[in-house]
């Protein structure tokens, strides 16, 4: 989408320098997921599809309240559905929306090798630009939340952009048009984070005193904060308990990069300048030892 | 076998250096050596082709500092496509190279007195045990072979990424990495060797022939076998 949502960049997937002016500065927004009073009634699945004009996807059953068995290229908002025995509570449905988490350090971004195919808004967003994007799959290996997915045929990533057509303009992501019962929300992300105390202050007092808001400080936050009534337990949910950047990744952009520099570099000065110290080893002119005879 | 008649010379009979070099080496031909049959020739600079072909559309994928390769083949997206084709080719190229030259290149007891400190001094005092290739080469040799191996399995692990476990992917990429940093090392200083620093022996690749003071310098034993000459 790049240039096209006139909002500063931030950062830029593959760029050097210049991925980002650094002149502007807009809050950072966030969505906001009260998951203990998702009725899981997919309005959302349904206006992303729409606003988004993606297909239609034909839904499958698996069995659960859960229309696709994970996100596509497609479909890039899903209500996940878990079934849960929690000790104190009994059976619990727990549903909960998926989509890009928007990254503060986004994975993606950092392990994206197209210049500008990746990029983060100066409100947070993380947005990709499929023209830029050349279908590696690598943002797939830096991605903690398994969230990218690649088109059929193109092999272009495709994700949430959190609507940001829609937040550039002033309006509100069509989830969040969408959702019914309030347990969807968006805004300034410090805003929001002072409406999940109080809701998590609630839920505890409501008796789920394990309840929490998942905003994982290993990616440096993110640009969608869940309420979890089992905050103890994120892999109920479906979430990584501690999501990072994978170490690889980072070796690799932040280690490896600089000595496979400075290692290509050695090579050539250092063939050059043992060509100066040492000069060429060839066969001593044995005509002039010899006094002409060959 | 034609005869060359120029005016002034004498007329060579039998076939030149040029064409024994077609399909027979280690042979002696008036002043030259032929060193490599143009099978083996043609299957080193099919090696060398595919193998630039993968390193320039490799580099722009691996940082942008190099996007203007890119360019050269279409940009990033087709470098992206022909990138994992180039290096299948590379990897196919380097089999049938590989069968061609190993049994010249196994470890014999005189590669282990090789010291490639004192060899790159280039000093006159050349061990007289010197075979067809020295340590040095030998050593280059399973190295493209190791590491073109491990370049090619890294490779097609991050050319199909949704096929494989993130751990695995995430291995293969820096080993992917590191086999390349390691293959543009290595190739700085092939290159190097074989134009610049030896002079000769690139004509060794080219026409597939050495001179005999070439042969007696760096390979005195190969030269002592082919020629016959123990002085």
């Amino acid at each position: 989408m790049g240039a096209l949502q006139n909002l500063e960049i931030r950062r830029s997937s593959a760029t050097l320098r210049g991925g980002g002016t650094g002149l502007r500065k807009l809050p950072v927004v966030s969505k906001y997921i009260d998951t203990s009073i998702c009725i899981g009634c997919k309005a959302c699945e349904i206006a992303c599809q729409e606003w988004n004009d993606l297909p239609l996807s034909k839904t499958e059953q698996t069995g659960t309240y859960q229309t696709q068995p994970t996100m596509s290229a497609n479909y890039w908002n899903l209500i996940q559905f878990r079934e849960v025995d929690a000790p104190e509570h009994g059976l619990s449905w727990l549903l909960r929306k998926d989509q890009c988490m928007h990254c503060d350090e986004p994975g993606c971004l950092e392990a994206c090798p197209a210049p500008g195919a990746i990029v983060q808004y100066v409100n947070g967003i993380v947005d990709v630009d499929p023209e830029r994007c050349i279908g590696c799959g690598l943002c797939e290996t830096g991605c903690p939340f398994d969230v990218p997915r690649y088109a059929v045929g193109t092999n272009k990533m495709a994700k949430c952009t959190l609507c940001v057509d829609r937040v550039s303009v002033g309006l509100e992501p069509a989830c969040i048009k969408a959702c019914p019962t309030g347990c969807l929300q968006f805004g300034d992300k410090a805003s929001l984070l002072q409406v999940a105390e109080h809701r998590v202050q609630q839920l505890k007092e409501g008796g789920f005193t394990q309840a929490s808001v998942y905003d994982p400080k290993g990616v440096g936050g993110t640009g969608v904060i869940t309420i979890l009534k089992y905050g103890d337990k994120p892999e109920w949910y479906g979430l990584p308990r501690d999501p990072k950047v994978p170490t690889t990744v980072s070796v690799w952009k932040r280690i490896i990069h600089p000595l496979g520099f400075v290692a290509m570099a050695a090579a050539i000065f250092g063939a050059i300048g043992h060509f100066m110290a040492f000069g060429p080893k060839k066969p001593k002119d044995t005509s002039r030892e010899t006094g002409g005879e060959v | 076998m034609s005869e060359l008649r120029i005016p002034g010379a004498t007329p060579v009979a039998g076939p030149t250096a040029i064409q024994v070099a077609r399909d027979r080496e280690d042979v002696v031909i008036g002043d030259e050596i032929v060193r490599h049959r143009l099978s083996s020739r043609v299957v080193h600079w099919v090696v060398a082709v595919f193998f630039f072909g993968a390193l320039l559309t490799g580099m722009p994928i691996w940082s942008p500092v190099f996007g203007w390769m890119a360019t050269l083949f279409g940009g990033l997206s087709v470098c992206r496509w022909l990138h994992a084709w180039l290096g299948v080719a590379f990897a196919a190229a380097v089999v049938v190279m590989f069968f061609i030259w190993v049994r010249d290149m196994v470890f014999d007891k005189n590669d282990r007195k090789f010291n490639v400190i004192e060899y790159l001094r280039f000093s006159d005092r050349e061990d007289p045990n010197v075979g067809k290739y020295n340590a040095g080469q030998k050593f280059f040799f399973w190295m493209v072979a190791g590491t073109g191996l491990l370049i090619l399995l890294t490779g097609i692990v991050l050319w199909w990424p949704s096929s494989f476990s993130q751990p695995l992917r995430s291995i293969s990429i820096l080993v992917h990495d590191l086999c390349f940093i390691g293959f543009f090392a290595a190739i700085v200083g092939h290159i190097y060797l074989g134009t610049a620093a030896e002079p000769g022996t690139f004509h060794s690749m080219t026409r597939g022939t050495v001179t005999r003071p070439w042969a007696k310098l760096h390979h005195p034993r190969w030269y002592r076998d082919v020629t016959g000459d123990r002085s």
